[in-house]
């Protein structure tokens, strides 16, 4: 299958900073790869924002978490593939997941929801309720706490493309 | 192994005395087994507590959902298994996501609320940080970096280096560091967001790379270990109540084998002829004064004893008077302005001062521009440099 991932006619143009590529099956093997992967890439892109450190804290504190959904995947071939441009005030990180068709169909449902009126009131029950915060949670957060925006493309192979925006610039004090 | 494995990269602490349970560093479990000692010291502290529970997160630099996910829960179960007890979460405004994430807590439980630590924990300081206060830290550091650029080699600056200036004000040492030694990368942090949106402005007007400005707390700063060549901080340990602390971030953020440079003054010895009795009298009390503030205005020559309990080696120290000879006397005469309508004005009021201590206080800064304008007079402004290499 190919790529299905277009701008929109005369939408803003992102400008690409960093690309880092792996192996699921080596990113998997260590839970601190996403502490690793996001720390550093945070500190890649954050030296031309207004507050380098700050953005470098924000933006690894939200990319963690989207790496830390992308190392659950059950699929255990394939690249997970991390591409953040920028246009503007925003960062996009575009992940490209190895997954079954079954987290497929996650991922595009809960993107749906994250997109939805009571996202926040969601992850505000999830807070308070019982159960361990869910993947589908974690990205509601990203919405609720760092006014991301998600979507969810069509990847090559059994893969699948997240695109977040992040406007943390926006969120500076 | 892994380094995760032999260094824990967070810490729990409760201090009973406080009713105070903090977690600082980065919290970022797989699983929460991981946070098992944690929680539970958070269990066994709210099992002691009557009244408030303080949660202080304000060094917590990282912590993922699933973590802010099992101390939430305790937090919340506590909350509806004692009503009579109160959380208080500090969270700091340096960390942008701690009061966002956190704050949703207070939405959820009443009986939580979230705090943003500020610069209300720096005493004092906000006399010297009014905008009107701009042009003269201005006119200050253009009569220090007469003497500085030619001291600043001696203790370890050079063209290609990482510094940080920490503690950077408006960044003017900053742009004059930039354009005399071109290092390879600046960063600048201040805790004043009114002096980081002037420094901003000034590189964006002037066109100046290689500064990255940053908003943080020079006791606790978000910067990483041991990335600097060179650490500069200046007049400020002086106007912090416990100098220790900044030191030892400093050290924390120097390189092994890097320096960090400290100035400071010793404001009792401010000196001028004529009327050199009227400007002893006037800067002895400015020290009381800045003591009752807690600031230590008479640091300087305490500078060795600072460097060389925060561990550092190689210790130099070095001291020049800033002067009406200088440059132009009127600059001097400038800066003894604005510090009498600071010190004699607002401060001395705060402090309860009377009319006629006032007037007494008042008449030194008088003299002392008198002196600095006087054909013959003479008039000066002391400070103490001093630096540490971190060991190797």
């Amino acid at each position: 299958m190919g790529s299905v991932h277009h701008e929109p006619a005369g939408g803003p143009t992102f400008e690409p900073l960093i690309q880092v590529d792996m192996e699921i099956k080596t990113f998997v093997s260590a839970w601190q790869h996403c502490d690793y992967v996001s720390t550093y890439m945070a500190r890649m892109i954050s030296q031309k924002r207004s507050d380098s450190v700050r953005h470098s804290n924000l933006f690894s504190s939200a990319f963690n978490e989207l790496l830390e959904v992308a190392f659950r995947t059950r699929h255990a071939e394939g690249e997970l593939a991390c591409r953040v441009s920028r246009q503007g005030a925003t960062d996009r990180i575009e992940l490209t997941i190895p997954c079954v068709p079954e987290e497929r169909q996650f991922y595009q449902e809960a993107v749906a929801q994250v997109a939805g009126f009571e996202a926040r009131e969601r992850y505000l029950n999830s807070v308070s309720g019982d159960l361990a915060p869910s993947r589908e949670v974690v990205l509601l957060e990203l919405a609720v706490d760092y006014n991301a925006t998600l979507r969810v493309e069509e990847a090559e192979g059994d893969a699948i493309k997240l695109v977040v925006d992040l406007p943390l610039e926006g969120l500076q004090h | 192994m892994s380094p995760y494995i032999l260094h824990p990269r967070f810490k729990a602490q409760y201090d009973p005395n406080n009713q105070e349970f903090s977690i600082s560093g980065v919290v970022r479990p797989q699983a929460i087994d991981e946070l098992g000692p944690s929680l539970a010291l958070l269990r066994d502290a709210i099992s002691c507590v009557r009244g408030v529970l303080y949660v202080n997160v304000k060094r917590l630099t990282q912590m993922n959902n699933a973590a802010f996910h099992a101390f939430s829960r305790v937090i919340i179960d506590a909350c509806r298994a004692r009503p009579d007890l109160r959380f208080v979460v500090i969270t700091s405004s340096v960390v942008g996501w701690t009061s966002r994430k956190f704050g949703r807590l207070s939405g959820i439980e009443p009986n939580v609320t979230v705090e943003e630590y500020d610069s209300e924990f720096y005493p004092g300081q906000g006399f010297l940080e009014e905008g009107g206060f701009v042009p003269i830290l201005r006119t200050q550091t253009k009569m220090t970096w007469r003497h500085e650029r030619a001291i600043l080699p001696r203790h370890g600056m050079r063209p290609g280096i990482v510094m940080a200036d920490i503690c950077c004000g408006i960044g003017d040492f900053a742009v004059l560091v930039q354009k005399e030694f071109q290092p390879s990368r600046i960063v600048a942090l201040d805790h004043s967001i009114s002096s980081l949106d002037y420094a901003r402005r000034v590189m964006r007007e002037f066109d100046i790379r290689g500064i990255e400005y940053t908003y943080g707390d020079a006791s606790e700063m978000l910067l990483d270990e041991a990335q600097f060549d060179l650490v500069t901080c200046r007049h400020s340990l002086q106007i912090f109540n416990r100098p220790e602390l900044i030191l030892k971030e400093l050290y924390r953020i120097c390189k092994p084998g890097g320096r960090v440079y400290i100035t400071n003054e010793k404001n009792s010895h401010c000196l001028g002829e004529p009327r050199a009795e009227s400007i002893r009298w006037t800067y002895n009390e400015v020290a009381k004064l800045f003591a009752h503030f807690e600031m230590d205005v008479e640091l300087g020559p305490k500078s060795r004893r600072y460097l060389m309990e925060a561990g550092f080696e190689d210790i130099r120290v070095e001291s020049f008077m800033v002067t009406n000879l200088d440059g132009d006397p009127q600059d001097f005469a400038d800066v003894i302005e604005a510090w009498a309508d600071v010190y004699a004005g607002e401060m001395a009021a705060k402090r309860g001062d009377g009319p006629e201590f006032v007037a007494r206080f008042r008449q030194g800064f008088q003299d002392h521009i008198f002196a600095a304008l006087h054909p013959k007079g003479y008039a000066g402004w002391p400070i103490w440099i001093a630096s540490g290499r971190r060991p190797q």
